[in-house]
């Protein structure tokens, strides 16, 4: 319990680290969000128009340390103000129409390939030398070398584009209304195989091999050993014994992956029109909306220490020392 | 200017190299990839598909007061209209909510005659009061003065049921368009809106054809009919579905697989990637009507100060070769007017001839440097006399690869005069932000895209949006200003007589030939596609009723109203 209690406090720690760099990064940026609105209509605006557009969003001069007791009051309150891209809908509704599909395309993306990669990584370590441990590592880690919209582009392209076998884009049918019926959710499914192939792709090599060395390890221990001498049963060694005890450092990687998976998916999400941030923050950068940023950001940063602290959480169950102390 | 955006993300261009290298059988026999009869048919034939905005998921806001591009295509004129709309291509006003527009004699006096019988989607009838009261809120709220009409307006005043009165505070006749394309509200729904500047509006009352939000979902939304649409019998199409693209990638895409019907983007080499997919349906219309892509010359700075420096420039650049190379040979070279064709009524024949600058021409060019005192030093670089050598940056937005390859063929052209121009690539906001404050040697631009060309002009040549270096400026990036502009500017604010308008836009072209403030490139192309698989009565080059283009509004009305289900 201690063990956890002092890890909330580091959380809290850091959590108003990033919520103040959220709110300096943006605002380093040169240019300001009124000509970037005016410019993005080429000619087609009368230069008084800007005036107008400064009026609209609420420009202040305020100096920058009251901004920012402002900004950190407003957040403890919920709120974190009006979209400039989307004027006048606030941050709060334009980060939910697209957080739902995100944490259920990175989370299931990230769930996917963990579980996958690190099943892989055991029998390959189980079984080594065997074809499983000679071929699938290098084919993996080339794969995983490429960037993720790449990949998404490409079963984009041969699945989607020449074969048909599945939806170009969204994230169900444009002729479904959301609803909790089964063809809805066989929809969602259905466009989620490709995007989601594309991260699980990339990712899968990485786990596989943190869990196929640490497994190694583990199997030189005296306790495997005599496990083996009890005659248990080599199923029972290699879940039980070997396996849970090599867990622990893919455990620590899937709260960090959860943060590369975010950011990476955004990428994914453009290829493939899924209606997540991958888009909103593109366009937040591209108007220069902080407000935006700011809550796109925030959503990120809470939901890797959310992960992360479900991680620690995990790690009491699974390692009794933790437990002791 | 979305075009560039995407190319950014660079799919295209390498999606379209796939297209291309899958000359497989199917290709000959089938020209819808199999993704394409599914999408096809799940999309009942009444629904045109179009897309012109690039979201990934819809904010449903339907105001068409605030700033544009916040509120869904087509707000602004498709579910609430204008009072009349300038045809670029015709080069008239169209009368539409208004049926008629007369000036004063001193041209401080403007009469709008409404048109007699029209209703709001709720049944209740449109008024003069109507358009009085959208005026007056525009007065309120300085936040909804897109067009800034209160900088020249006085008052509105509803006479009687159908005929409006604007009064001027001076003469300002180009101002008409500003006041005509403003889009009307209902008085009786937006006189209890509390903040009309952060309103929403989620079900509109409106005039135009499409009033009715049938679908709205975070990656679609369709609108229906107005049922007491003025026009009988339009529109012919049932509702308008928009499902959400990202990026112009994905709107392409799209366009391939049959799901649009219309679309506004940029397709590099349309040709090969959509033509000949389904020669017989699959069509493209691009009419240089667009603005003119212009490179600005800091004339703040020696030696640009120097007339003949910028001429010499100008002669130097193959034009030819960047409208086929970095244009796909969309354009043509711009002659020396730097009008596009949407202007070609206004064109002066004497002014196009006197411009010999914008043709290549390196034997005048090096002459005219000769002349002006730069002498070539070492490594065949010419030097001013005070031995600065001629030595200049050229600014272009980080990935606008269209800029970025018309640039490097200027800096290859520019050494054959003995100029060094070198590429310097920003990202969008420092690169817009150095060009409105005037900090740059020579820099990528557009010009105003306005009907008329008094406000090309007054952007390029007037005081009035003159700053210092340092300051932002709106326009006038090249900061070059002449009081002789000035006299036309005004001269053709208090005229409405067409024929003197022509003289006066005439002489401006003229002074414009004569000073070149801007170095014109070529005129941009107004991107439009459409598919006649399921809807016909589309714009294209034989009948040229409208710009195909979705993306100029309020012109889209004119095809929202006449397309018509095959």
């Amino acid at each position: 319990m201690r063990h956890l209690l002092r890890n909330l406090a580091v959380y809290a720690v850091a959590a108003w680290a990033s919520l103040t760099l959220n709110f300096l990064i943006p605002r380093l940026m040169p240019g300001d969000p009124a000509s970037i609105m005016f410019a993005r209509f080429a000619g087609q605006l009368q230069p008084e128009a800007i005036d107008a557009l400064r009026v609209a969003f609420g420009f202040t001069n305020e100096p920058l340390h009251q901004q920012y007791f402002t900004y950190v009051r407003h957040l403890l309150q919920g709120d974190l103000g009006i979209s400039i891209a989307y004027f006048p809908a606030k941050v709060t509704d334009v980060i939910g129409t697209g957080l739902g599909w995100t944490l259920l395309l990175s989370g299931a993306a990230v769930i996917i390939s963990f579980v996958l990669g690190t099943t892989l990584g055991v029998v390959a370590a189980w079984r080594r030398g065997g074809w499983l441990d000679s071929v699938m590592p290098p084919v993996l880690v080339f794969l995983g070398a490429f960037p993720y919209f790449w990949l998404a582009m490409v079963l984009l392209y041969t699945l989607g584009f020449v074969l048909g076998a599945f939806p170009l884009r969204h994230a169900y049918s444009d002729s479904l209304a959301p609803a909790l019926s089964g063809e809805f959710i066989l929809s969602v499914i259905q466009h989620l195989v490709l995007p989601a192939s594309a991260i699980v792709i990339a990712t899968l090599g990485g786990w596989m091999l943190s869990m196929r060395s640490a497994m190694v390890g583990v199997l030189a221990e005296d306790y495997i050993t005599l496990a083996n001498a009890k005659g248990l049963s080599q199923k029972r060694i290699m879940f039980h014994y070997a396996a849970r005890n090599a867990l622990l450092p893919n455990v620590t990687g899937f709260g960090m992956a959860l943060g590369f998976v975010l950011s990476g998916s955004l990428l994914t999400e453009i290829v493939f029109s899924y209606p997540g941030q991958g888009y909103l923050l593109i366009q937040a950068v591209r108007n220069q909306d902080y407000p935006l940023m700011q809550g796109i950001f925030l959503t990120i940063t809470l939901a890797v220490l959310g992960a992360n602290l479900l991680v620690d959480i995990l790690y009491v169950w699974l390692d009794p020392r933790t437990r002791t102390r | 200017m979305s075009h560039r955006l995407l190319l950014m993300c660079l799919s295209l261009l390498s999606l379209g190299g796939l297209v291309h290298c899958k000359k497989s059988p199917q290709e000959g026999a089938q020209p819808a990839p199999p993704a394409a009869s599914t999408a096809a048919a799940t999309v009942k034939a009444t629904a045109l598909t179009l897309a012109q905005e690039q979201q990934a998921s819809w904010i449903r806001n339907f105001n068409p007061l605030i700033a544009p591009g916040t509120a869904r295509f087509p707000t602004r004129a498709g579910v609430y209209e204008p009072l009349m709309i300038f045809n670029t291509l015709k080069g008239e006003f169209v009368p539409w909510l208004a049926v008629k527009h007369e000036w004063s004699e001193d041209s401080k006096k403007l009469t709008l005659s409404l048109r007699p019988g029209v209703k709001w989607s709720d049944g209740q009838p449109f008024t003069a009061k109507d358009v009085a009261f959208t005026f007056e809120l525009l007065k309120q709220h300085k936040a909804l003065d897109f067009p800034s009409v209160w900088a020249f307006l006085e008052g509105v005043q509803a006479k009687d049921e159908t005929t409006v009165e604007f009064t001027l505070a001076r003469p300002y006749v180009p101002g008409l368009v500003y006041i005509v394309h403003q889009p009307i509200v209902p008085e009786h729904k937006w006189k209890d809106v509390k903040d009309p500047v952060t309103f929403t509006n989620e079900t509109p009352v409106a005039t135009g054809p499409f009033t009715e939000v049938k679908v709205f979902q975070n990656q679609i939304f369709e609108l229906g009919r107005n049922p007491h649409y003025w026009q009988p019998g339009k529109p012919a199409v049932q509702s308008l579905r928009f499902p959400a693209y990202p990026g112009n990638d994905q709107a392409n895409l799209a366009l391939l697989t049959g799901e649009l019907d219309w679309a506004g983007s940029f397709v590099p080499d349309i040709e090969r990637v959509f033509v000949s997919k389904d020669k017989e349906n699959n069509h493209y219309w691009f009419p240089l009507v667009g603005n003119t892509t212009t490179l600005y010359v800091n004339t703040t700075k020696k030696p640009f100060n120097d007339v003949r420096v910028r001429k010499a420039i100008s002669m130097a650049i193959d034009r030819d070769q960047i409208v086929k190379v970095a244009m796909y040979g969309y354009t043509r070279p711009s002659d020396s007017t730097a009008l596009s064709d949407a202007h070609n009524a206004w064109r002066n024949p004497q002014a196009v001839e006197a411009g010999d600058w914008t043709r290549l021409d390196l034997a005048k060019a090096n002459a005219l440097l000769d002349e002006a005192g730069y002498k070539r030093g070492e490594g065949g670089i010419r030097a001013a006399p005070d031995k600065t050598p001629l030595r200049f940056e050229i600014n272009v937005v980080t990935g606008w690869s269209d800029w970025v390859r018309a640039v490097q063929i200027i800096a290859q052209n520019l050494k054959q005069i003995g100029v060094e121009a070198s590429l310097k690539t920003y990202d969008f906001s420092p690169w817009f932000e150095r060009l409105q404050k005037g900090e740059f040697d020579l820099s990528m631009g557009w010009t105003s895209d306005e009907p008329t060309p008094y406000h090309f002009y007054r952007d390029l040549m007037g005081t009035e949006t003159l700053r210092p270096v340092g300051e932002v400026s709106a326009r006038n990036w090249g900061r070059f200003a002449s009081e002789d502009a000035d006299a036309l500017l005004r001269a053709f604010e208090s005229t409405n007589d067409p024929a003197e308008q022509k003289k006066l836009a005439g002489q401006m072209q003229l002074l414009f030939v004569q000073n070149a403030p801007v170095i014109p490139l070529f005129p941009g192309p107004s991107w439009g596609e459409y598919s006649t698989r399921r809807f016909t009565n589309f714009p294209n080059k034989d009948n040229p009723y409208a710009k195909l283009t979705p993306n100029s509004s309020p012109e889209n009305l004119f095809v929202l109203v006449e397309v018509k289900p095959k």
